[in-house]
């Protein structure tokens, strides 16, 4: 299983400053992130980082509220139509994607998509079964 | 010259004004008793509308409250037969019972002429094209006006609230010439005459506008007037739970707003004390209905603090005028004409299981516009990472705040933690309004 770090945070000067303070006390590498901002004032920021669990504690010692999100993470290739092929088997299961975002290796030449979809554990059976692979914690982190 | 709608009346001397408001009270208190909750009180009291023999005899009634009202809802105070009565106004609110008044055929035609003889008063006329840009249904200032202004015998456009263009449009177009509109919307509507290039003194014919429902200062009035100049800015007032608009109004003098005393026996007392006090000083209006058959609501404290101004009127009315509201005994607001009290946003809140239980109301200008501003903190338990859940959440306590209050509020979600906390008492509103501010 993969996970993101989901913060919420208001809209106001410094408080994504404080976020990577915290975060960069604690020693943790931040490899994407994405933000999502309401009209409300709010926003719920998503980071994958390479401690998860570390990073949660650290936000939460910091006064965010902090949860730890299940996640799909595949690794692309870098082709033509990659995102495509995932994104319809989704979309041919019903599943809804609330938010992606992706990053590129440091290789160069492949990156991984993190896929923010309802029920998770149904949308890795069907990307399992058309030979999409997912990847676990240690192997994103790793990366 | 000076003119009027009801000479006999609006300039009666004193003492005639004191004998009809007498003869008025004897016959409410005798419709009251019909009422179930005024026959009890009579019957627990021993009272009987008879022993009445001066206007001042009406203190040994007690007080009527909003509470009162609320706690016989529906027909606890209804004083004719069910059958009788022909429409009915209440005021917002989905939290327990609505504050609801009914009326029969001679209360509309009674409350008809009262805002005729106020449209009047102001300097509006048969002639006069009027457009009520106000909301219309429960909210009394769409239909009160409505109905007066036909009363009057103006050409009445009921253009209701909102859409400032077509406003602009219809003025043009029909050429009118008074308006009515509550205090915080005009310069809006100023704003949008400038947006389109249009000034009201050269493209309208507009000369009166009739603005109430939600307390504003003498400064307000005349930076209102210095926007749309050359027309007039008179102040309305009423509530609901005595008919609606007027009760008292401004005259051309533009100094205190007569209040109807035909129609409702006026005492101001201390909020605290309960007791009168002397013309000129500051305390908590209480009307008593003098010219209602379906609902006589006696005593009635409407929370509301002004003054009595001493002194006659260049104008030549006789009744007495009301200084502006200048703040309540509760911590009731008023924002974009609608009466909210904390507690009804609290009550929502306390629906919503994903808002924790800290919030403050932030009362702020923003443009032109006064907005109700709701800061809600983020419940701990309910936070997953989710950014759908907390949307779906901050849209639901915007539309249940709506559905309670009837003003769209602007909700956002607060870090757990980062609102104030008072010692003590809470501070649950903060009110940051340039104008149309309420001093507590």
């Amino acid at each position: 299983m993969a996970h993101q770090v989901s913060v919420f945070v208001e809209n106001k000067p410094g408080r994504l400053e404080k976020v990577t303070g915290a975060l960069g006390q604690a020693g943790i590498n931040i490899r994407a992130m994405t933000l999502n901002s309401s009209s409300g004032g709010w926003g719920v920021l998503n980071l994958l980082v390479n401690h998860p669990a570390a990073a949660k504690d650290a936000l939460s010692a910091a006064g965010f509220l902090t949860a730890l999100h299940e996640i799909v993470v595949v690794e692309m290739t870098d082709q033509p139509g990659g995102l495509h092929e995932v994104v319809s088997l989704l979309a041919r299961a019903g599943l809804n994607v609330e938010n992606a975002y992706g990053t590129v290796l440091q290789n160069g030449r492949s990156a991984i998509l993190v896929i923010n979809v309802e029920k998770v554990a149904h949308a890795r059976e069907i990307l399992a079964a058309a030979g999409v692979r997912t990847l676990e914690d240690d192997a994103i982190y790793a990366i | 010259m000076n003119s009027y709608w009801q000479p006999d009346i609006e300039t009666a001397a004193p003492d005639t004004l004191r004998a009809m408001q007498l003869q008025a009270l004897r016959r409410t208190l005798a419709q009251a008793a019909q009422s179930p909750y005024y026959g009890e009180l009579f019957r627990r009291l021993n009272f009987s509308p008879e022993q009445i023999r001066t206007r001042d005899d009406l203190r040994r009634l007690p007080f009527t409250t909003k509470d009162d009202l609320r706690g016989h809802f529906p027909y606890g105070f209804l004083a004719v037969p069910k059958a009788e009565t022909i429409r009915l106004h209440c005021s917002s609110g989905t939290t327990g019972n609505p504050t609801v008044i009914f009326h029969n055929r001679h209360d509309l035609d009674s409350w008809a002429n009262l805002v005729a003889r106020s449209m009047y008063c102001a300097g509006a006329r048969p002639d006069d094209v009027f457009q009520n840009i106000c909301g219309y249904g429960l909210f009394t200032g769409g239909l009160g006006f409505q109905y007066g202004a036909e009363r009057l015998g103006a050409l009445t456009i009921p253009a209701g609230a909102g859409n400032s263009r077509r406003q602009i449009k219809l003025m043009q177009e029909f050429g009118t010439t008074v308006i009515h509109a509550i205090p915080s919307y005009l310069p809006r509507l100023r704003e949008v005459f400038t947006e389109l290039g249009l000034a009201p003194a050269k493209d309208t014919r507009l000369r009166v506008i009739l603005s109430g429902a939600e307390p504003y200062t003498e400064e307000t009035r005349r930076r209102l007037e210095a926007m749309f100049a050359p027309a007039k800015v008179f102040n309305s007032f009423g509530l609901t739970e005595m008919n609606g608009p007027g009760v008292a109004f401004e005259c051309d003098c533009q100094n205190g707003l007569h209040v109807w005393e035909d129609a409702y026996l006026t005492e101001i007392v201390n909020p605290d004390t309960l007791e009168p006090v002397p013309d000129g000083e500051l305390g908590e209006l209480v009307f008593t209905s003098l010219d209602r058959q379906a609902m006589p609501i006696l005593r009635y404290r409407t929370r509301d603090l002004t003054r009595f101004l001493t002194g006659p009127c260049p104008c030549g009315r006789t009744h007495r005028r009301l200084d502006r509201i200048t703040g309540r005994s509760d911590d009731m607001f008023i924002i974009k004409g609608c009466n909210v009290f904390p507690m009804q946003i609290e009550q929502v809140l306390m629906r919503i299981p994903q808002a924790a239980s800290d919030y403050l109301i932030v009362l702020e200008t923003l443009g032109d516009n006064d907005e109700l501003i709701l800061q809600v903190e983020a419940h701990p338990e309910w936070f997953n990472g989710d950014f759908s859940k907390l949307e779906h959440v901050r849209q639901r306590i915007v539309r249940e705040i709506h559905d309670e209050v009837l003003v769209t509020p602007i909700v956002q979600l607060v870090e757990p933690g980062s609102l104030p906390r008072a010692e003590g008492k809470a501070k649950r509103v903060d009110d940051r309004r340039r104008n149309g501010k309420t001093d507590f």
